[in-house]
């Protein structure tokens, strides 16, 4: 099962680099594995579907916010995403996206393999590297959460 | 009074949302366009290496980046007064091509095409890019998906890396091409042709073969007589990686014409108290308040923009769509806000007909794409014309090279003024005493900023949560009469 772990972020935006910094770490515990890739991006949307093409499965770590307290993990799945009327400004939403991809005939994982880990941000508009003092202590819980979704797959062994 | 709010926005930290104050009698008072801020970006850059800015400053945008990084590695240029030498020139503009005919292909598709595809009324499940496959076919999907991956697999394999090239360094790039690189952008970029083609094909039969999408476009509804603004080379014709800025009245004649360098002569920026966004007007003719023509200051620079401040397209397919679009629309210029969406599409065929031109360049593989700088770094300005408006980069630093101080105007900013205006005018249109504010009329609403293209956070994504639409009727003391939120699930 050819897994894709994928931080996403910016790196100079305070808490948004969350993700980048989670998968980061990941990539440095995890023995190589030509079965796991672990990269680092910045788009959601097209993009961010379009980088799981050729996956069967993806664990997406982002930065999220919805007003619980910050460095709070939450595991969700595209569809907990709540889908409204607009997309971005610039984009579609993830689930109109995969949808677009499958019926594209891309070969894509199910929404049902797509983990996405999201630490919940104190501050996402603030240019700064470091990030917020809870978001940085949520880091290894963060970390685990990945290498156990890894290892439920059976994918580090 | 009363208060509209259309927040239309996905990710949390937004893009801005839109309110709209209405009176005692339910007539729109006034609109306005918030936008979110994003704090400290140049005191993050002070006491930096300048060299760091194109790796720094393509960071800010989530959707733009390359923009970025071509001002910026052009303002270096300029800081360290070192010419490039042709060939990474040439190399820069095929990479600012490629760069603009994916993002256009982008907008036009996953965002401004699903109103006039689908319908502007079409049910919001609907109205985006899987409504464009359902109404068009299933052929489309293919395409666009090809179009954007070969657009951005160029992208890495020119700039060094996806999404934020790492190439742009004072007097020139890091790298050049091989001849076999060469030939795969070249051949990618006929296929990209021939899908700009199929682009205006498809706008031609499906919007301008529907009397009502044209009765739309050209109505009074979305329409503002403002100046244009738009980069034009030696001939005025449009180009987008360097030239002059071109600033065109409301009657079509040539206001100004500058260099990039001299933009504080003619271009000051204002700031109002419900805005973080500040609002660039035309310094020699000063601010008069949100309004139209000649005696306002402001001016617009989008797409449609650079179509009416130049005088023509500089290859010869764009060059007769270009006459085209302005035979059908009355000659110009062309003050009508949707008809934007046209001219994207005349300049995503001639960002493709360029990136040909220039792949097929006998300098393109030339070794010599750096100049190393000799000279003391001081002041840098550098300007290219981004998808969204002409962006502007402005360095200061002292002779090491460090930063001391940056000032940038992104191409958002330019249109600041006409967004609002336009809002509002689209919200007086629709929004009076006794209509039912219904999901349709708040995205027609809504698509007077949509033309634009607005990129207000600069900023980046987070995880992609939504919110709904939200329409707050607030009574003068501020309670709330009525909420809607429109969830789709």
């Amino acid at each position: 099962m050819k897994t894709l772990v994928l931080g996403l972020g910016n790196p100079i935006l305070r808490d948004d680099s969350v993700g980048l910094r989670v998968a980061q770490e990941v990539d440095r515990l995890i023995p190589a594995n030509p079965d796991i890739e672990v990269g680092l991006d910045y788009w959601g949307g097209l993009r961010l579907m379009e980088r799981m093409i050729g996956f069967d499965r993806a664990i997406i770590i982002d930065a999220i916010c919805t007003g619980a307290s910050p460095g709070t993990l939450h595991l969700l799945n595209p569809d907990d995403i709540p889908t409204q009327r607009s997309a971005s400004a610039h984009d579609v939403n993830l689930s109109t996206a995969l949808e677009f991809g499958y019926q594209a005939g891309a070969h894509l994982p199910p929404a049902k393999d797509i983990l996405l880990i999201g630490i919940e941000a104190a501050d996402v508009q603030t240019f700064d590297e470091a990030l917020s003092p809870e978001v940085e202590d949520a880091l290894p819980a963060a970390v685990e959460a990945v290498m156990t979704a890894l290892s439920d797959a059976g994918e580090n062994e | 009074m009363k208060r509209i709010s259309i927040d239309p926005i996905t990710r949390l930290e937004g893009h801005g949302k839109i309110d709209i104050f209405l009176t005692e009698d339910g007539e729109v008072a006034n609109a306005y366009l918030q936008v979110p801020e994003l704090r400290g970006f140049e005191q993050f850059c002070v006491d930096r290496p300048a060299e760091d800015m194109p790796n720094i400053t393509n960071r800010i945008c989530g959707v733009c980046p390359e923009a970025h990084h071509m001002a910026s590695s052009k303002a270096l240029d300029e800081l360290w007064h070192v010419d490039p030498p042709p060939t990474a020139k040439k190399l820069r503009e095929m990479f600012y091509s490629i760069f603009f005919a994916t993002d256009h292909t982008t907008h036009f598709y996953a965002l401004g095409g699903p109103d006039f595809v689908v319908g502007p009324n079409a049910h919001p499940s609907e109205r985006n890019i899987l409504g464009v496959i359902k109404k068009v076919g299933m052929d489309i999907a293919g395409k666009v998906l090809k179009m954007r991956h070969d657009g951005h697999h160029l992208i890495k394999m020119i700039g060094g890396r996806p999404v934020h090239p790492n190439w742009g360094l004072p007097g020139g790039v890091s790298r050049g091409i091989t001849e076999e690189q060469r030939e795969e952008i070249e051949a990618l970029g006929r296929d990209a042709i021939e899908f700009a083609k199929f682009s205006l094909q498809l706008f031609n039969d499906v919007v301008l073969g529907n009397p009502d999408y044209v009765s739309l476009i050209t109505g009074g509804l979305f329409t503002h007589e403002t100046y244009n603004m738009g980069t034009v080379d030696e001939n005025n014709h449009i180009n987008f990686y360097e030239g002059m800025i071109r600033v065109v009245g409301p009657d079509g004649k040539e206001f100004a014409k500058y260099d990039a360098k001299d933009y504080q002569e003619h271009i000051e920026e204002r700031v109002e108290p419900w805005s973080y966004l500040k609002f660039p007007y035309l310094k020699k003719v000063g601010w008069k308040g949100f309004e139209d023509g000649m005696d306002s200051g402001v001016y617009k620079a989008t797409p449609l923009s650079r179509l009416n401040a130049a005088d023509g397209m500089a290859t010869p397919l764009a060059q007769a769509e270009y006459e085209r679009l302005f035979d059908t629309l009355g000659g110009k210029p062309v003050n009508h806000t949707l008809a934007t969406h046209w001219a994207r599409l005349v300049e995503l065929l001639y960002a493709t007909e360029r990136w040909v031109e220039l792949a097929t360049d006998s300098e393109i593989t030339g070794e010599e794409f750096r100049v190393l700088p000799t000279e003391t770094p001081d002041e840098g300005v550098g300007s290219v014309e981004a998808p969204r408006g002409t962006l502007t980069h402005h360095y200061w630093t002292d002779e090491r090279g460090i930063l001391t101080k940056v000032n940038l105007i992104v191409g958002t900013t330019n249109n600041n003024a006409a967004i609002n205006m336009s809002v509002k005018k689209a919200a007086q249109g629709l929004i009076t005493k006794d209509v039912e504010i219904k999901e349709g009329l708040l995205n027609t609403i809504e698509m007077a900023f949509r033309a634009y293209d607005p990129c207000m956070a600069c900023a980046t994504h987070t995880l992609p949560g939504q919110m709904p639409l939200e329409v707050t009727l607030r009574a003068p003391d501020g309670e709330v009469i009525e909420h809607l939120a429109q969830n789709l699930d």
